[in-house]
């Protein structure tokens, strides 16, 4: 897509975003035909529940009430951080999903600094030989890949490398009751996350390849570059510090609307993996009707998202003086 | 559109609706017909071997065409649509209506759409009609800061200020002109939105949240899945996964061969 064209997003839009998720998140079960306590609190809360439970439960959002009231309560205990109780697992849902959330980002982190080099790279050497046979290679290579699903390429590494060759973990994100501490530890995790990194840093290669690729085509066109071939530089300083360095810059920009991408991924490859991250939890939530979870886990992931997005635009400001510019004007 | 990728990608994308379409012709059994032979290799009678509850793999991979076209065209034309009435006239309009609607579309873009529909999904059990009027909702916003810039650049355009001074409305210029001019713009945007739905319904069925009165793609690869141990997956997971996969690839080629239209500076740039 031609990317560029999406315009920097200041601070409001994030406020607004989140807005909107807190919103969804208030109204839906509440919007729900039947008794909102099941809708909120879910099916195990049910069996477990006592006339008092149900009384506390029913004060605790203040779900007697009018709208605006139980909205202030449930705005209320987010500002206390109370996320609510999962009764499927017998925790407060706040430590059920932080407990999860680091397998995922371990995930999305690396699988994203991959990709995004990677993808830099290839792209720079693509559009530095744009045309020549190894060009047309990598693009028909790489757009195909960009077609696998990330979860397919996932069961296909997990077939080969783990079913077939045996040299990967099947499942986990470690080796249960294995007692290892140390580097042995470290090298169990790594192990363990080879594969799911593998599918997803696959799957989101082509972005930052095919955005470098063109930008790379643009910038082979500009004066500069000729001026600075005709100052009779190596190829490669030319290739990288000149094309290359001014190649990348979109692709930062883009690493935000990526995070998103590679997240939605996550969630899916670590179902494959059976690795503990926020995907299968989600999963398992879904299936136990444990609302809860699956709630504060919408909550906590779009906040991660929306965080992360907004950090790569305060970067982006950095890397490039001109944008601020632009930011002040928009 | 002549270069060979395209002309690939297009072979695949008629294939797949021709499957899809003559669904009942080609497809042996009904999809949905449980057998006591489960788990069959594959024989003359059943060319891909049957699943766990004694389904023709075969034929479900066959109906599985039939969702996956079903709901990436509809997303793809309700999103288009929503897109282009979102941007022509926040671009039209102008002022303050343009300020929020296009403060709407970046709102939408930084939310991960999957964990919205997996909130809803928690709560409605989605059907495939539901399912596209979400995937849509939640999928146009990208469309619509593309077709709002290049309203803004056709509105500068000569022949627009000579339809205004003989007195066209926004609602003629949108439709007699502007919508017209932007034909491969909305071309592209509806390619690829029929892509990203395609891939999200079967993630979506991977997770769990499918219409169960429909076969779908990413729910038969995670009933493979769950069986990988065996030998089943060569005929059961590996064959689902490519035509998923050969699906996604025929859109990219198509959608890469009709984007430079977008960015004149790509011209040239394709490899022929």
């Amino acid at each position: 897509m031609t990317q560029a064209m999406f315009n920097r997003r200041n601070i409001i839009t994030y406020i607004i975003a989140l807005a909107f998720i807190l919103a969804l998140n208030f109204l839906l079960p509440r919007m729900m035909p039947g008794d909102p306590l099941m809708a909120i609190y879910g099916e195990e809360a049910l069996v477990a529940m006592t006339p008092q439970l149900k009384a506390e439960l029913v004060e605790r959002f203040a779900l007697d009430q009018p709208i605006w009231r139980q909205l202030g309560a449930y705005v209320l205990a987010l500002f206390q951080g109370k996320l609510g109780y999962s009764y499927y697992y017998n925790a407060p849902v706040l430590s059920v999903v932080l407990g999860r959330l680091p397998w995922t980002l371990l995930l999305v982190g690396t699988a994203l600094v991959l990709s995004t080099v990677l993808g830099i790279v290839l792209g720079i050497e693509s559009g530095w030989r744009r045309g020549s046979w190894s060009d047309r290679t990598m693009l028909a290579g790489l757009m195909s890949l960009n077609g696998f699903p990330d979860f397919f390429l996932g069961m296909v590494l997990l077939i080969i490398f783990g079913v077939i060759w045996g040299v990967f973990p099947l499942a986990g994100a470690l080796t249960p009751y294995s007692g290892l501490t140390g580097w042995s530890a470290v090298l169990d995790v790594v192990k363990h996350m080879v594969l799911p990194v593998a599918a997803l840093t696959l799957a989101h290669l082509s972005g930052g390849y095919l955005l470098t690729r063109n930008t790379m085509i643009t910038v082979l066109k500009e004066p500069y570059m000729l001026t600075a071939r005709a100052k009779g530089l190596y190829p490669r300083a030319l290739k990288y510090r000149h094309a290359g360095r001014n190649s990348m810059l979109p692709v930062v920009t883009q690493t935000g609307i990526w995070t998103g991408r590679v997240v939605t991924g996550a969630l899916f490859v670590e179902l494959v993996f059976a690795y503990p991250g926020v995907g299968s939890l989600a999963y398992e939530a879904m299936m136990a009707r444990d609302y809860p979870v699956i709630q504060g886990l919408f909550l906590v992931v779009a906040v991660t998202v929306l965080a992360a997005n907004f950090l790569v635009e305060l970067s982006y400001t950095k890397l490039d003086p001109r944008v601020r510019q632009v930011g002040r004007a928009y | 559109m002549g270069s060979s990728p395209a002309k690939i990608g297009l072979a695949i994308l008629l294939l797949m609706i021709a499957v899809a379409i003559l669904a009942p012709l080609i497809a042996p059994y009904d999809p949905h017909q449980q057998t006591q032979s489960s788990l069959l290799v594959p024989s003359v009678s059943h060319w891909l071997g049957t699943n766990h509850v004694g389904q023709d793999i075969w034929s479900q991979l066959v109906f599985g065409a039939r969702t996956s076209l079903l709901v990436g065209f509809g997303v793809g034309v309700l999103a288009t649509i929503l897109g282009s009435i979102c941007g022509v006239s926040a671009a039209l309009i102008g002022g303050l209506y343009e300020r929020i609607a296009m403060r709407l579309v970046d709102t939408f873009l930084v939310i991960p759409m999957i964990i919205v529909i997996i909130l809803v999904a928690a709560y409605i059990k989605p059907s495939i009609l539901m399912l596209i009027v979400l995937l849509a909702l939640l999928g146009w916003q990208g469309g619509a800061r593309i077709i709002w810039a290049q309203t803004l650049s056709q509105k500068e355009r000569e022949y627009v200020a000579a339809a205004r001074s003989f007195g066209a409305g926004n609602s003629y210029l949108a439709w007699r002109h502007i919508v017209p001019a932007l034909g491969p713009i909305l071309l592209v945007d509806f390619i690829y939105g029929i892509r990203r739905a395609v891939f999200m319904e079967a993630g979506l069925a991977f997770l769990g949240i499918s219409d169960l009165t429909m076969v779908s793609w990413g729910m038969m690869m995670r009933d493979a899945l769950s069986f990988s141990y065996l030998h089943v997956w060569q005929w059961w997971l590996l064959p689902t996964g490519i035509a998923l996969s050969l699906t996604i690839v025929g859109l990219t080629f198509i959608g890469h061969a009709v984007e430079p239209i977008i960015d004149p500076r790509l011209r040239g740039a394709e490899v022929a």
